[in-house]
């Protein structure tokens, strides 16, 4: 089996919409690129692809309203590069002089289970058995190591993981009422809109985002392959 | 979620059967134009004609739809078919005629590159015809020149015998629309619509948000580099279709326009609501819930509203197809030139309905004759805040408030808080206050899922809370010492009811021996009625807490509240024989017109 399921849960998470990203807007759950950049802060190789099956929702889409200290300025490459040539100028920026405030609408108290099967990079295939990086993941997120701390969708919102196997496991859904449960597609799928998929980095210079009608069914959002996705 | 709802908003208005309600096709935005040309299918001048009235002192003209025009900067683009007269005319009003002669061209050049089709619709031709015989020498003499030569209007052209405008002429909307010639614009997937189409780069503005430029903001823009992503400049960021930027800014600007009965002002927060089904209940009594209805308008409108939705939930309305279509709630704030998402609820009428009863069946608790039945969320808000204004209501409570009530959750505990300091700062229980804590109390309790009885609308006698006991035992001791001292300045209320409510010990042995010296001055049967009322009382107390939490100060005011209205009550059924007015829905006396209400903390308008 190369697939595995994480149970990841935190205090908070900021997916942000691409449209609503100036004034943070969430997405209602996880997409999956943040998912699999949860996969990803526990095992990922040059030589390895991760890609999400499903998401399960466990816990009722909660939101919060806020306001964060932001930085509204990004380093000018063009002054530094002419700062190292002369020895002399400014390298950086000062965050209280470039300060912006941002109101987000954030989720609250989430919980998720993410379905996502381990590849191997057809060119790396002959070097690199599918074994290897199978057990080195198992073993790493068995233990709770990580490269970095896993987080939902903004580093500041840390996520806590466990492995889990959802066939011994099944979800636990007990203390969902029954508006949360038709919030989140039991009985009636519930249509999302269009979320973000991923995006195409094959041209590093200018990535191509991709989306999909994303649509929770029973508690779950099942992600189409990246091919099937709207380019 | 939201920009989808709005354009599903927009589809659904742009289809709306009565010309009125419908908004405005794609390309088309409502502006105003100062002059009407008037020509004949010839292109003669029939007249020269000034739209709009005088309101005060100042000229405003008519607004009319014409297509959307190009973002101006100080370079020189022309509208189609309509435009300042330096660009119609070619007149010269600033003293520069060589860029006024550059504009005139221009504004011919957009109408000669129309795609042949279009050209050659009687509307197009006779324009060009009236160009074609242009002479400005002669409309000189016209009596409106010296006007239009001094104030530059926009105008546009309008042909004999039409109703519509030459740009709204049916062969000019069927034609696609011109696209803007910026090089930076890409095709791609439109997050919206999920169909290929030209990403905006700027959206059109969003207009109405209070406290926003006056000129408008936006929610989808990226106004500093910090904000791109992946090297992508302004709408690259987020592909939105040309289509669907058009239609969600359409949509929204219509619900929040000034005369717009689906926007409320809910603390700093601009809040628009819709639904998706038309001449829906909930749209009017949300919008009571919310805000006040405006000072010279019937007051009884907006308890017939909340009645509706009652009577909509009784008669099922909401149980079948209708209860799946959903209500939206979105609340706008502005926020550095840009406008944010404050807070966004899209929910089934079947679940938002019977949340809304909950919160008017939670806040309902028996009042006087002018206190109203169905008290709306600013009114409650200003009760809370000092001095009654609404300028000292906390910023963010208005909008957690209104989030509890369509989710259904416990309210904030700031609330509680104000409720419960406000009520000892001045020493009073009012309506609104009382009906707050009822509320809060009562969600509490059921989300905590505690045996405590929930309170009811009155006096509950049957009530054990020590905080609820001791707030009657105080009203009732204040009711004695009342009779027995009429008319005195400052009753123990003014002096105790702080202590009395935060620390009971303290002062309850006090009063309780205040009051057998008030007993003594009362006659012999009114004193054995009051003490039977006083063991009544204290029997389901076994002792004076040292001190009461918030919630029970909370307990305690209820306590007051529900014992003093008790005696009023009785009184009142004494003396007129009347029932007690019951807020309590299905319990009410038939609606009867009343002069306006008061609000409390704000004066009551006076008419000369």
């Amino acid at each position: 089996m190369n697939r595995f399921c994480l149970e990841v849960s935190g205090d908070f998470a900021c997916f942000t919409r691409p449209e609503m990203k100036v004034e943070r807007v969430s997405y209602d759950l996880i997409t999956p690129s943040a998912a699999r950049n949860v996969f990803q802060a526990i095992l990922w190789k040059p030589e390895i692809d991760w890609r999400i099956h499903r998401i399960e929702v466990l816990k009722p889409i909660r939101w919060i309203n806020l306001r964060r200290n932001e930085v509204g300025k990004t380093v000018p490459a063009g002054a530094v590069a002419s700062a190292m040539k002369q020895g002399r100028g400014a390298l950086g920026l000062y965050i209280e002089e470039e300060r912006q405030q941002r109101a987000g609408l954030f989720l609250r108290d989430v919980g998720y289970r993410l379905h996502a099967e381990l590849t191997v990079k057809p060119e790396a295939r002959a070097a690199n058995p599918l074994a290897k990086y199978r057990e080195m993941f198992a073993r790493r997120a068995e233990r709770g190591q990580c490269v970095n701390q896993p987080y939902l969708g903004c580093r500041e919102f840390a996520a806590s993981f466990r492995l889990v196997d959802p066939l011994s496991e099944p979800a636990d859904r007990q203390d969902l009422s029954e508006a949360d449960r038709a919030e989140l597609g039991f009985g009636k799928p519930r249509d999302l809109g269009y979320m973000l998929h991923d995006l195409d980095f094959s041209d590093p210079a200018d990535p191509q985002p991709r989306f999909f009608r994303a649509e929770l069914h029973d508690g779950a959002m099942a992600v189409p392959d990246w091919q099937e996705a709207l380019a | 979620m939201i920009l989808q709802a709005l354009d599903n908003y927009y589809r659904r208005r742009a289809a709306h059967p009565e010309p009125a309600r419908r908004l405005p096709a794609v390309g088309l935005v409502e502006q105003p134009i100062g002059y009407l040309i008037e020509i004949d299918p010839a292109g003669r001048l029939v007249q020269l004609q000034k739209t709009g009235e005088m309101r005060g002192k100042k000229h405003e003209p008519s607004r009319f739809l014409v297509p959307r025009g190009v973002k101006k900067t100080s370079g020189v683009a022309a509208n189609l078919l309509w435009d300042s007269a330096e660009y119609v005319l070619g007149v010269d009003t600033r003293g520069k005629p060589e860029r006024v002669a550059e504009q005139h061209a221009a504004f011919r050049a957009k109408l000669a590159a129309l795609p042949e089709a279009v050209a050659s619709d009687t509307g197009i031709r006779a324009v060009q015809a009236f160009f074609d015989r242009l002479d400005l020498a002669a409309l000189a003499q016209l009596p409106q020149w010296a006007d239009i030569a001094d104030t530059n209007p926009t105008m546009t052209f309008r042909l004999l015998g039409d109703d519509a405008l030459v740009c709204q002429r049916p062969a000019l909307q069927a034609a696609p629309e011109p696209t803007d010639d910026d090089a930076t614009l890409e095709a791609a997937i439109c997050l919206v619509r999920g169909q290929p189409d030209t990403v905006a780069r700027l959206h059109p503005a969003i207009k109405g948000v209070w406290g926003a430029q006056t000129s408008g903001a936006n929610i989808v823009s990226f106004n500093l580099d910090a904000f791109n992503s992946y090297g992508k400049t302004q709408g690259n960021n987020a592909p939105i279709g040309e289509t669907a930027a058009q239609t969600y800014t359409t949509a929204l600007n219509a619900l929040l326009a000034r005369d717009s009965t689906n926007r409320v002002q809910v603390g700093d927060a601009s809040t628009v609501f819709w639904a998706d089904v038309d001449d829906e209940p909930m749209e009017a009594g949300l919008a009571f819930l919310l805000g006040e209805p405006a000072k010279d308008d019937d007051p009884d409108r907006g308890i017939a509203a909340v009645q509706a939705i009652f009577k909509a939930i009784e008669s099922g309305r909401y149980q079948h197809e209708a209860g799946s279509r959903r209500f939206h709630v979105l609340a706008l704030a502005p926020n550095a030139a840009r406008i944010a998402i404050r807070d966004y609820h899209d929910l089934p009428l079947a679940e938002l309905a019977p949340r809304i009863k909950r919160h008017f069946d939670d806040l309902a608790i028996q009042g006087g004759p002018n206190d109203p039945p169905h008290p709306s969320l600013f009114r409650l808000l200003a009760a809370l805040a000092a001095q009654g204004k609404a300028d000292n209501i906390p910023p963010r409570l208005g909008g957690e408030v209104l989030r509890s009530v369509l989710d259904g959750r416990p309210y904030p505990a700031q609330l509680i808080n104000l409720a419960v300091l406000r009520c000892r700062a001045e020493r009073k229980v009012t309506y609104a206050r009382a009906a707050m804590i009822k509320a809060w109390l009562n969600r509490d309790v059921r989300a905590k899922h505690t045996e405590e009885k929930e309170f009811q609308v009155m006096l509950d006698t049957s009530n054990n809370h020590p905080g609820y006991r001791l707030g009657r035992l105080f009203a009732a001791l204040e009711k004695i010492q009342e009779e027995a001292q009429p008319g005195i300045n400052a009753t123990i209320r003014e002096r105790f009811y702080g202590a009395a409510s935060s620390t009971p010990a303290t002062v309850f042995a006090t009063l309780l021996r205040l009051s057998n010296h008030h007993l003594a001055k009362l006659k012999p049967g009114r004193k054995v009625n009051l003490e039977r009322l006083l063991g009544e009382i204290s029997g389901g107390l076994a002792d004076f807490p040292a001190h009461l939490s918030l919630p029970d100060q909370g307990r305690f005011a209820l306590g007051y509240y529900h014992q003093r209205q008790d005696f009023f009550t009785k009184r009142s059924a004494d003396t007129d024989n009347t029932a007690p007015r019951s807020n309590e829905h299905g319990h009410r006396p038939p609606l009867r017109l009343r002069p306006p209400v008061r609000c409390e903390g704000r004066q009551p308008q006076r008419r000369p």
